[in-house]
């Protein structure tokens, strides 16, 4: 190899640079292709009819005046819906979940799809739809702790493990000279990406294109595949843009299964868009938990146990527990941790990953049991933190790879002014008169890889092209991925042409987890490593270049020339190296994946502290957040811009998730009575206060070559306790439920 | 039964017939006319990423029957830049980070042209943000949408302080 | 759309009409077409694209739009939409109009939404009633039979409910020429684009530092938005610097019939409805709460 420094050893390259969108141009003027945006010729509109029971069966529907609507070419129900070549009860692979295609007439929560319309125009399978009025044989809806079944699952999150834990936590409590218990209700949320979930199918014999969003592009064709009985590579799965994904868009649902098997048996293209109220229910969500914390503290402090227990909600039919628990393994030292999940099953959609899974809901309960904590011992929650600061891995006693924390929280503090914060609840009001308190919370995240793989090709020109079926769902990997790739062939960016966003490329892996740019940049990376290095290969090799003899290791990349590493007089273009050589290009290959010897050694896990202010009205009791900072330590940032979004997204999610967000059930019917955007809030604008995001720097060489943990999720994670802390320190009242309620604030105002 | 109507649609003068009174102009405008450019988010008028304008005023083009705009004037994202020269606010957009999935940001610039146009927001960053409420963005774009927002504001006001000088 | 036909009874009703003039809209009101202006309420309110029958288009008649001043006081066109509220050069009796329009949802809403479609979809929560009830509004309806007009309180009866007949079609609001100066406040789960949890009106007439006048309501807290009797009484005459201080609940919670639903619980509503309206009569009366 050329060059083996760590990255980016390479002069001229943007790589860290605040490069705007390379997309920009296109999402500006509208000429973003998603996927509900394409026509082709002949398309046909796909309508599910959803259930309104939560539970029970389909006893009738008036197919008949379904399809006798004008426009309407064909109504599927379970009794005449064609065979799929896989069951769509069976899971598939790791990420698969059970979905529902019309294999049987049951209902097993409400917004399930019960029919299929398709119709010439959208107003007529629309229409077509709700001529079906089906008739119900229903059973009780259970939908809420009481009333749903209990369950120890077998795994949490994508196969996780149920309980992890050191010490002896009953020990540590009965040496404590305080203990605290403390219990947590997270609500459902629903991702509610501001793009529903669409598709456009177009058969041509066996060889199927679809367009829709996917945040794991080559791995959902696998799945799509298994359902037709085709094989993967006949699907062309086109994904540039994605209009939000959160964790809803990489596995296949029912509705887009059937939405495929009608362009089949019709013999034309067909469109899926669901509508708002749809995206409740078959798309999967972060479902409620219920947790316990416990913990023993010592008189200087510092924990002498902590247990963390997480019941967490899934549907009656399929298994996905938010692996909540999970924040208290990796975050506070104390010699017994114990983290411990069950499940309750309820008749609603299934759960899946959402924004931050576990360390989302997990975090929120961990941060306000630690500021409680606090209080019991008198401290400051800063203090507080750094007393029980982890300078290993608590459970498993691993080094961190590199742990910017400390240098966090001392931003964080500095920027916010958290230094003048009193110390006792209800000490403060602004001019107006509202109650004003100061809150802070400790954000967390894991840095998952994906098994990636990327080609880089070196063109006569001296410009590449560089590939992988990267998703961006605004994240930024159209311009970060490219700046490292652009970084590892010693080019500038706009010399470097990205292929990107559908399934006839190299597998990029899976854009979640905050582990997209690490896992495809890294792939990126050695591809265009290895095509520089087959380039040097030709230039030492051919006596009449500058570089002869230099060997491939004796050569620098920069700017679209190679120079020799140890006298840079000596050095000659691509285009020149190729040309000589009379070859068209040369083509690299690279792979991504965690290096299984630094997971073994390390502990891998991204940092933050986040601080926020939050008024609330004395008379009133609404709550505004007013200021909020934060400071992360995500090891290298490819673009501070980008990522600078990233952050600020991810602590309005967590202000979301402290103050807005719940799917509210009717106990009744089982089904969702907020679903749409007037009922399920989200912030608006006028929500969001004046924000910060710091960035603090880490080198770490172990978390991967090119130093990077991710950044996509870690935002939110410190932010719902943040927030939280801070309505208690302007009003005394300690939130326990999420999101937090005028009603649960109110009667400590009076 | 068949309706006619005259719309000029970014610039261009169109009559369209329409077989189903049902339509919405943002259906109108995406499936018919295949100007994909403002999206669907809702259906329902609470999100705003269907913004265009209609004869000046921005509006939720979901809400809007397409049979009621006869002799109105649409502009929509597609009629915003002059060739490969982009609008103040789309450049605005693109240097300020005003997005991420980019899903909701033509509704989102329609409706900042329309806020400028209103002329009420002034340069507080407060009364931006009530202004753009109406635009619902998923990702937590806010900060850069208000920056952009007050920058081609500004860009704005220096051209009329330019000409009018 | 040409109309003219269906003034003579004699052409099939189409499922979309937009006549130009009253008379034509009063005909096919008649015959049982469903009047719409804005649409903002009209999507929303349905999960079917099917509209339910023929409609009646009124943006297009001539005279149902914009805010004119007559011998009577003002008169609102039914159809002049909520951004055009909030811009128009008004009395200060008007300031809480204004500021309620400006709550109609964001402002791609106030530039379609009507004042008479936010009156006729009669929903507890609509903005612009309760400081419209605070003005002593009045509605002029009509029909081919003729035209009537009533309080707005007498017309609004019921959540979702209005005295409206068949074929009536409701062609302006009318507002007295007003004394003072108004004032609006609504409180919601969200800074903006939200649907009110409660909202209060007020409209105070100072004279010689006392409250001359004082007209008071309440919205989104009761099936239907109230006025305030017994605090009116309470308030007139009052120096202005005691005024905010009289305010109480036994004042203000007798006249509301406060909801509980899934934005907020009864008592809730009716505590913060006192606190809404003591903060309008502290501004009205230019003293702090």
């Amino acid at each position: 190899m050329p060059d083996t420094l760590p990255f980016p050893p390479r002069m001229g390259s943007n790589a860290g640079q605040p490069l705007s969108r390379r997309d920009g141009p296109l999402k500006v003027t509208g000429a973003a292709t998603f996927a509900a945006d394409n026509h082709p010729e002949g398309m046909l509109y796909a309508v599910p009819a959803t259930a309104a029971i939560a539970r029970g069966r389909v006893t009738g529907m008036n197919v008949a005046a379904a399809r006798a609507h004008p426009g309407v070419v064909e109504v599927y129900t379970p009794a005449n819906r064609p065979p799929l070549m896989h069951d769509p009860d069976e899971k598939l692979g790791l990420f698969g979940m059970r979905m529902e295609a019309l294999q049987n007439d049951s209902v097993r929560y409400a917004g399930q799809p019960i029919a299929f319309v398709v119709a010439e125009t959208l107003e007529a399978a629309t229409e077509g739809a709700a001529l079906l009025a089906p008739e119900y044989a229903a059973e009780p809806a259970r939908v809420t702790a009481e009333t749903g079944e209990r369950y120890t699952p077998e795994r949490v999150g994508f196969g996780g493990p149920l309980s992890v834990g050191a010490g002896d936590i009953e020990a540590g409590l009965a040496a404590a000279a305080h203990r605290l218990e403390t219990r947590f209700e997270t609500p459902d949320q629903y991702h509610n990406a501001m793009e529903p979930h669409a598709l456009v199918a177009q058969w041509d014999g066996d060889k199927l294109t679809l367009d829709t969003p996917n945040q794991a592009i080559v791995m959902a064709c696998g799945l799509f595949a298994a359902y037709f009985g085709i094989p993967a590579e006949n699907i062309h799965l086109r994904s540039p843009f994605l209009g939000g994904g959160f964790g809803s868009k990489a596995v296949p649902t029912g509705a887009q299964i059937l939405t495929i098997l009608a362009a089949r048996e019709l013999g034309r293209p067909v469109k899926l868009a669901l509508t708002r109220q749809q995206m409740f229910g078959p798309v999967g969500h972060r479902a409620r938990t219920w947790q316990t914390l416990r913990m023993g503290l010592d008189g200087a402090g510092k924990l002498t146990a902590l247990h963390h227990h997480s019941t967490g909600a899934t549907s009656s039919f399929d298994d996905f527990i938010e692996p909540a628990a999970a924040a208290s393994r990796t975050l506070y030292a104390s010699p017994a941790i114990l983290t411990t999940h069950d499940g309750i099953r309820l008749d609603t959609g299934t759960p899946g990953a959402m924004r931050a899974p576990g360390e989302a809901s997990g975090s929120a309960a961990l941060e306000v049991a630690i500021d409680e904590a606090a209080e019991v011992c008198g401290m400051n929650p800063l203090a507080f933190r750094l007393a029980n600061y982890a300078e290993v891995e608590p459970i498993t006693g691993k080094p961190y790879s590199s742990k910017a924390l400390r240098e966090c929280y001392e931003a964080g503090a500095k920027a916010f002014g958290w230094a003048s914060r009193p110390l006792a609840p209800r000490q403060m009001r602004d001019e107006a008169g509202m109650l004003t308190g100061w809150g802070m919370g400790t954000a967390v995240f894991h840095c998952p890889m994906f098994p990636a793989s990327a080609e880089a090709v070196i063109r006569a020109d001296g410009t590449a092209v560089i590939r992988t079926s990267g998703a961006d769902m605004g994240q930024g990997a159209w311009t970060a991925l490219a700046q490292i790739g652009a970084a590892a062939l010693g080019l500038d960016p706009d010399q470097v042409e990205f292929e990107s966003g559908h399934s006839h490329l190299p597998d990029a892996g899976v854009a979640g987890g905050s582990g997209h740019t690490a896992s495809a940049g890294q792939a990126l990376h050695n591809a265009g490593e290895d095509a520089v290095a087959r380039l040097a290969e030709l230039a030492s090799t051919d006596p009449a270049s500058p570089l002869y003899g230099t060997g491939n290791a004796g050569v620098l990349a920069r700017r679209g020339r190679l120079y020799a590493r140890d006298d840079e007089s000596r050095s000659e273009s691509y285009a020149e190296i190729l040309a000589r050589a009379g070859k068209p290009q040369v083509e690299g290959t690279g792979k991504g994946a965690r290096d299984p010897a630094s997971a073994e050694t390390y502990a891998l896990q991204a940092h933050g502290a986040v601080f926020a202010e939050v008024k609330v009205d004395p008379e009133l009791g609404q709550m505004r957040v007013s200021r909020m900072i934060g400071a992360f330590a995500a090891g290298r940032i490819i673009n501070p811009k980008l990522a600078r979004s990233q952050y600020l997204g991810g602590m309005i999610w967590g202000l979301s998730f402290a103050l807005h967000e719940e799917a509210i059930h009717d106990r009744r019917t089982g089904r969702i009575v907020n679903a749409d955007f007037a009922g399920y809030h989200v912030p608006v604008n006028a929500d969001v206060p004046e924000m910060e995001a710091i960035m603090i720097h880490e080198d770490d060489p172990h978390v991967n070559v090119l130093g990077v943990k991710g950044v996509g999720e870690i935002g939110i994670t410190g932010s719902v306790g943040a927030v939280a802390n801070a309505i208690w320190h302007a009003t005394g009242f300690r939130p326990h439920r999420f999101p937090v309620r005028i009603e649960d604030v109110l009667p400590s105002l009076s | 039964m068949t309706y006619v109507l005259n719309l000029t649609i970014n610039g261009a003068a169109q009559a369209i017939a329409l077989d189903d009174p049902r339509v919405t102009l943002l259906d109108l405008l995406r499936e018919r006319l295949h100007l994909t450019g403002a999206k669907k988010g809702c259906d329902r008028g609470q999100c705003g990423a269907c913004t265009v304008l209609v004869d000046g005023r921005r509006i939720n083009s979901c809400l809007t029957l397409a049979v009621s705009l006869d002799g109105v004037e649409i502009t929509t994202i597609e009629g915003l830049a002059e060739g490969e020269t982009l609008h103040p606010v789309q450049q605005a957009f693109i240097e300020h980070d005003g997005f991420q999935c980019g899903f909701c940001t033509p509704g989102q610039i329609m409706s900042a042209v329309g806020l400028i146009g209103e002329g009420q927001a002034g340069t507080d960053p407060e009364r931006i943000r009530e202004g753009m409420s109406g635009n619902i963005c998923r990702c937590g774009a806010y900060h850069g949408i208000v920056e952009a927002v007050l920058d081609a504001q500004a860009t704005f006001q220096d051209g009329v302080k330019r000409k009018t000088a | 759309m040409y109309a003219n036909e269906y003034l003579t009874g004699e052409a099939e009703l189409a499922e979309y009409v937009r006549p130009r003039s009253l008379e034509e809209a009063l005909a096919i009101a008649g015959r049982g077409a469903k009047p719409l202006a804005g649409c903002t309420d009209l999507f929303p309110a349905t999960d079917r694209p099917a509209l339910g029958g023929a409609l009646l288009d009124l943006t297009g008649v001539e005279g149902l739009s914009g805010i004119t001043r007559t011998d009577r006081g003002w008169r609102i066109g039914a159809v002049t939409r909520w951004a055009e509220v909030a811009g128009a050069a008004l009395p200060p009796a008007f300031d809480g109009l204004r500021a309620a329009a400006r709550e109609v949802g964001a402002i791609q809403i106030q530039n379609a939404g009507t004042v008479g479609g936010n009156l006729c979809n009669a929903s507890p929560a609509a903005d612009g009633v309760p400081p419209l009830l605070t003005l002593d509004a009045r509605v002029e309806l009509a029909s081919a039979a003729g035209r009537r007009e009533m309080a707005l309180a007498e017309f609004v009866t019921g959540p979702r409910r209005t005295a409206l007949a068949e074929g009536e079609i409701l062609t302006a609001v009318i507002v007295p020429e007003p004394a003072g100066r108004g004032a609006f406040l609504k409180l919601g789960a969200r800074s903006s684009l939200v649907i009110s949890i409660v909202m209060a009106a007020g409209r105070i007439d100072v004279a010689g530092g006392r409250v001359a006048e004082a007209a008071f309501s309440v919205g989104a807290c009761s099936p239907v938005a109230v006025r305030l009797p017994a605090l009116e009484a309470a308030l007139a005459g009052l120096p202005v610097a005691e005024a905010a201080d009289r305010v109480e609940a036994g004042l203000v919670v007798p006249a509301l019939s406060a909801l509980s639903d899934l934005r907020a619980e009864a008592g809730y509503r009716a505590e913060a409805s006192v606190v809404l309206i003591r903060r309008l009569v502290a501004g009205l009366t230019g003293g702090a709460a």
